[in-house]
């Protein structure tokens, strides 16, 4: 769970009275476990047991965990290691970890949990620990210059192009597949993501993906539902379901007065600046749903030759549709052109600025739990917008059915194990012992759970009764994880590709974006070929062979 | 003890044999062998003609520190204290060799190649591709117009930090306070002004400075809206963090200027703008040219305030040379393009501010 979500709950959703009736719950679970009878259901509840257990360390609203609690917790999830390693098997065993150190988790959490790990096993793990801003220079040096000095890496899907695809990376053994229950994954990272021609690669840790918020007030207001009634809109005046709907409601409210802060109201929130390359996933959310044909598990490149669809109908649509609002005057908060999703997301969304913003899953949940956000009782969520037709590149025409597809931006973290540990079967056996108890089912309930960075992403951590009887507030909880789930699970959910230096693309399309939404180019069709001829020439330089192997790598083709 | 030579500046005249210095030659050039075949073994390891089993290039770093200290030692041999007075320069000079010649070379090396980090080729050479790209890539050009925008902002900036040391000079109330406080900016981290000024007091709907200009009468006020208006912002945060910087150098010029000329100027009967443009400003200029060359080069560096506000946005409009290559180089790992871009900017910067101190050099020279 992201740290502010935490702490708002500490602050305002528990009261005494809450976490008993939660313990309470737990502690009749049991005792029914004391009456039940036969092997498999003692096990069944043995593990429930632990993991209502692993959710007391220490307590909802005993504080901020800290490290002898992320050891607790690693000891009590050492079962399916034991399962598979012996005592002191790994001794002698040294491995480096390379990581991060935002918010004095990530790595500084896999110490605490791997402590009893190496105590039981006998390994040592050493630490790199990097900045966020540090880490793809980092790791990108590491790999151009041959030096990757570390055996186990905790790292982003998009970059797994760079590492996978390079053979830099250690082939999951079976073994680890039973012990992490793979199957129990959301649906979009199951394979093919974090395979690679085949092959599994990836311990999830982690899940990511861009959900809609919307304002709950502007739809409940009389007089906008009237204007919009008297404004000859046929439709219901209610959350939109498509990008067009988004479009028209967004232009209906350019003028209007915000209901809850006094000020202008505004439409939907779109970024119109950079920001090293994550602005856009921001185009990316709008595109999606006319880009992403459910035959067709790509959307950003042509498999086959690597020729951008970033220029095609559906991604102009987009590019239009962001245009259209900017010659809308009072659509966007003035000042939009300098706005990066930060900005739309915690000063604008947040402090009452817009109805609607696409972000990760945890703006909603900072609606309720930021100090600074004014929206909290009046924030709603959903998946992304649908489209009304769908781009169909093989037959180079629209299909006119309606279309949805969720942005899984960013993928989401995991763990990997480098391929220098092949060598030796100890070392091997080592590093993938150790990812796959940071990997473990029960811990990752416990790090959705309390502060760790993480986002749920096995179907396990979306059982709202845990979460109740761990003593959260079951209607937030829902609020929180139901659009994510939705998102996660669907079945044309648009997964980016993750080949070498997919964000040296999205850079430069923010460059030739910016460009575009400044009036420099002459409109949406030459925009959107601008960042396709830049696309080319990135290509080109790394390799189109070796691109379109392993985009078709990537997409298991 | 010799009668001859230099008798004034030997303290100890060596009597070298000739075995001697065939020794500290052999020394020498025995150890610039070495170097040489570590090298060039290397050479043939990375290239790939054959295995010396060297995985990295530390065994030629070792030959090179071992050739410099004989180098060294081979000097006071042959040469004896002639030698070790070459030996108070020649480790120095060895050091920025391998500290900045070397370097330079090797970053020649990378900028005429095509190197991208995600590239499985890894480094190509591919000759004058880069400057080809960078002759017709609109970006790098319109960054360069930016920063004639940004240089030329320079004398606006020098008008009002000698105006700013002026009253400092003067006799005014609370002298030192004023002089500390209109330091404080040149103390703040730019980063912090990116985001204190640039992201905060500037934002639309509850900035102060936009609720300012709002009371002020401008009803949507937008910082960053316009190209022009944008540049201009970025200008002056960027001259509000630097000003103090020019005004404390003018500041101890204006106060090394004997009182006596003034006053000479005085009862002459000069007006104030006189004894300020004939005697004041005349005197101050060797001071002034040095202040602008210094924040010229400050300028030309300027990225962070670019890159934290606005990431070169609206359009460009803002982009510096500086914000540019990072992108190109950081966010896109384009190692070989981006290196390139470096260099040419080195090359443009040398000879520009060449130009300018020949230039200013000139302007300096007494006007009798």
């Amino acid at each position: 769970m992201k740290v502010e979500i935490y702490n708002h709950m500490i602050r305002n959703g528990l009261s005494r009275r809450g976490i008993l009736k939660g313990a309470a719950s737990v502690g009749a679970l049991a005792t029914l476990g004391g009456v039940a009878t036969g092997l498999s259901a003692g096990r069944a509840l043995a593990q429930d047991n632990l993991r209502a257990e692993i959710l007391k360390v220490p307590g909802v609203g005993q504080g901020s965990p800290g490290d002898s609690d992320w050891q607790k917790v690693g000891e009590m999830c050492l079962g399916p290691t034991k399962e598979v390693v012996a005592e002191g098997e790994f001794a002698g065993v040294e491995l480096t970890f390379m990581g991060l150190n935002n918010q004095n988790l990530h790595n500084f959490l896999f110490r605490g949990f791997l402590k009893p790990w190496e105590a039981y096993t006998g390994a040592k793990i050493n630490w790199i620990d990097l900045a966020q801003a540090d880490y793809n220079a980092r790791l990108q040096q590491s790999i151009a210059t041959g030096t990757v000095d570390f055996d186990i890496i905790e790292m982003g899907a998009p970059f797994e192009g760079d590492v996978l695809g390079k053979g830099l990376a250690s082939e999951m053994p079976d073994w680890v597949k039973t012990q992490i229950d793979m199957d129990d994954y959301v649906g979009y990272l199951k394979a093919p993501v974090g395979t690679w021609d085949g092959k599994t690669y990836r311990i999830s840790i982690d899940g990511d993906c861009h959900t809609f918020c919307y304002r709950k007030d502007y739809y409940e207001n009389a007089e906008f539902a009237e204007a919009w009634a008297a404004a000859g809109n046929t439709t219901e005046w209610a959350p939109p379901k498509t990008w067009a709907e988004v479009q028209a409601q967004s232009k209906f409210l350019a003028g209007k007065t915000d209901p809850l802060t006094g000020l202008e109201a505004h439409g939907f929130l779109d970024p119109l600046k950079g920001w090293g390359g994550f602005g856009f996933y921001f185009l990316e959310d709008r595109a999606t749903a006319y880009a992403k044909h459910p035959n067709d598990p790509a959307w950003l490149f042509d498999p086959d030759t690597m020729k951008p669809r970033v220029n095609n109908p559906a991604f102009v649509q987009a590019i239009q549709d962001v245009m259209d609002l900017i010659a809308t005057p009072g659509a966007y908060p003035a000042d939009q052109i300098n706005a990066d999703p930060g900005t739309t997301a915690f000063s604008q969304f947040l402090a009452g600025s817009g109805g609607m913003l696409a972000w990760w899953g945890d703006v909603g949940s900072s609606a309720r739990t930021s100090d600074t956000s004014v929206v909290g009782d009046v924030v709603g969520f959903s998946t992304l917008p649908g489209s009304e037709k769908v781009w169909n590149a093989a037959s180079g025409a629209w299909d006119e059915t309606p279309n949805e597809a969720p942005n899984m931006a960013y993928i989401g973290w995991g763990v990997y194990v480098m391929a220098r540990v092949d060598g030796d079967e100890k070392r091997h056996k080592a590093a993938w012992s150790a990812a796959a108890h940071l990997g473990g089912k029960d811990i990752a309930l416990w790090m959705s759970a309390y502060p760790s960075g993480f986002q749920p992403y096995r179907n396990s951590q979306f059982q709202y009764d845990e979460w109740e009887a761990a003593g959260y507030d079951r209607a937030f909880i829902e609020d929180y994880l139901g659009s994510n789930a939705d998102s996660y699970n669907h079945v044309n959910a648009a997964i980016e590709p993750r080949i070498p230096g997919i964000f040296q693309y999205y850079s430069v399309a923010e460059d030739e974006l910016a460009k575009g939404f400044a009036g420099q180019y002459a409109g949406a069709q030459e925009t959107a070929d601008a960042i396709a001829a830049a696309w080319e020439k990135i290509t080109d330089q790394i390799g189109r062979d070796s691109q379109i192997a392993l985009y078709k790598a990537s997409l298991g083709m | 003890m010799t009668q001859d030579g230099d008798l004034l500046h030997v303290v100890t005249a060596d009597n070298i044999s000739v075995a001697r210095r065939r020794a500290g030659q052999a020394l020498i050039w025995g150890s610039a062998g070495i170097m040489a075949l570590v090298a060039l073994s290397q050479v043939l390891q990375t290239t790939g003609t054959r295995d010396f089993g060297f995985e990295t290039w530390r065994p030629t770093l070792y030959a090179y520190a071992f050739w410099s200290a004989c180098l060294c030692a081979g000097q006071v041999i042959t040469r004896g204290e002639q030698g070790k007075r070459v030996l108070f320069v020649l480790p120095a000079a060895l050091f920025v060799l391998s500290m900045v010649v070397f370097p330079l070379i090797f970053g020649l090396g990378i900028a005429f190649s095509s190197w991208n980090l995600s590239s499985p080729d890894g480094r190509q050479f591919n000759g004058l591709d880069n400057i080809r790209q960078m002759w017709a890539d609109p970006f790098y050009w319109n960054a360069l117009r930016n920063m004639v925008w940004y240089v030329l902002a320079i004398l606006p900036e020098y008008a009002v930090a000698f105006g700013l040391a002026l009253l400092l000079n003067a006799q005014i109330r609370a002298r030192k306070f004023f002089r500390v406080a209109f330091l404080m900016p040149l103390m703040l981290s730019p980063v912090a002004v990116s985001w204190m000024v640039g992201k905060s007091m500037m934002e639309v709907r509850f900035g102060p400075l936009a609720r300012l200009a709002r009371a002020l009468g401008w009803d949507n006020p937008s910082f960053f809206g316009s190209p022009e208006i944008a540049r201009a912002t970025i200008m002056l945060m960027d001259a509000w963090t630097f000003i103090p910087f020019m005004m404390i150098m003018i500041l101890a010029g204006l106060q090394a200027i004997p009182k006596e000329l003034q006053e000479a100027a005085r009862v002459d009967g000069a007006s104030a703008w006189r004894s300020f443009w004939e005697v004041t400003f005349p005197l101050m200029l060797p001071v002034s040219i040095t202040a602008i060359l210094i924040r010229v080069i400050f300028k030309l560096k300027l990225a962070d305030i670019i890159i934290n506000v606005t990431s070169g946005g609206p359009g460009g409009a803002t982009d510096s040379v500086t914000s540019f290559i990072f992108r190109e180089y950081r966010d896109r790992s384009n190692v070989g393009y981006g290196t390139l871009l470096a260099m040419v900017y080195l090359v443009i910067i040398v000879i520009a501010m060449t130009v300018l101190m020949k230039l200013a050099d000139r302007w300096m020279r007494p006007r009798y």
